[in-house]
């Protein structure tokens, strides 16, 4: 190998989507990966290696999806299904809860502009705190294909916003269909960043655990 | 005897590449001695998610060894059939065998 090839990185998104949804020791994973991708680029060059590094980590990706279901069928349906009523069950709650304390401080007749914040900034805020915590739970739950579980929960969750839109546009109202938009996604992400956060601590107590 | 005592058909080729790869079964090796024996293009995402299966049933267990410069730094995770796998993969193929005994068709193939 050459002193060039010494610095060739895979590409960082594969790498980073695969060891989103590596369900143990995403270490060795990735060694491997990076072990194979050296050879393919002292073979075959850094673009052909580049190829077979992201064809490897797309087939890798629907193959962990696949062990979820094969393995812990019932755990992940259950940690998709829990998560989704969860949210169901907390938003609403907290839009409750922001306009019982705006209320009974009286903020709409003292603090007009405060109570328009916090009826919509606020309220989606909530949302998105809320979705971190249902990320959280729906991981929590599906236990090492936590991640894959919280993965499919947006894509639950964006098939139905996408069909919501649809109907929406086709019976002609197109007003005020694009603001809520953005935190929206912003949900999903906060959902994605807590089932992150499970999945991290999980492999940082099983790693402790290892070396004790 | 349930469903669950028999090896599927990756599982089996997974097993059968790490034993015979002895010391040296990870990741890279195990998925190299199949698409060699098989010629069947294998990920290695493919190759972890049935190693974990195999080692949640007890069939397998691993290892990490040291991390190496050429991994980047990273470890590799060594891979040893359990007595409870090599038990599993017996009976597989005394199933695969009574199954094919005596068929015509599969002689013709061998």
């Amino acid at each position: 190998m050459s002193a060039q090839d010494d610095f060739v990185q895979p590409p960082r998104l594969a790498t980073w989507l695969l060891l989103l949804l590596a369900s143990r020791e995403p270490e060795s994973i990735e060694g491997d990966l990076f072990e194979e991708f050296s050879g393919v680029v002292s073979r075959s060059g850094v673009a052909v290696a580049r190829r077979w590094y992201w064809r490897q980590a797309l087939h890798s990706i629907v193959h962990l999806f696949g062990s979820a279901f094969q393995t812990a069928p019932y755990s992940t349906l259950a940690a998709v299904v829990t998560g989704f009523l969860l949210g169901r069950l907390l938003f609403p709650l907290s839009e409750k809860a922001i306009f019982a304390v705006l209320e009974r401080y009286g903020v709409f007749d003292h603090h007009f502009k405060v109570y328009v914040f916090f009826a919509t900034n606020g309220v989606a805020i909530s949302h998105v705190m809320t979705s971190m915590f249902v990320g959280c739970w729906t991981a929590f739950i599906a236990k090492k294909y936590g991640m894959i579980a919280t993965i499919i929960l947006v894509f639950v969750l964006f098939g139905m916003t996408g069909a919501a839109c649809f109907v929406w546009i086709a019976r002609g109202n197109t007003s005020m269909l694009f603001a809520p938009l953005p935190w929206t996604l912003l949900d999903w992400l906060a959902m994605l960043l807590g089932a992150a956060i499970i999945r991290n601590r999980r492999f940082a107590s099983r790693a402790a655990s290892s070396l004790r | 005897m349930s469903g669950r005592d028999y090896l599927g058909e990756f599982e089996h080729l997974i097993v059968l590449a790490v034993l015979r790869l002895g010391d040296d079964a990870y990741g890279v090796t195990v998925r190299r001695e199949i698409e060699s024996r098989t010629r069947r293009d294998v990920s290695i995402g493919a190759v972890y998610a049935t190693l974990d299966r195999l080692e949640d049933k007890g069939l397998i267990k691993s290892q990490l060894g040291d991390p190496t410069p050429e991994r980047g730094g990273r470890s590799k995770r060594f891979f040893e059939v359990t007595a409870k796998g090599v038990a599993a993969l017996s009976r597989t193929r005394r199933a695969l065998e009574s199954m094919t005994e005596g068929l015509a068709a599969i002689r013709s193939y061998s």
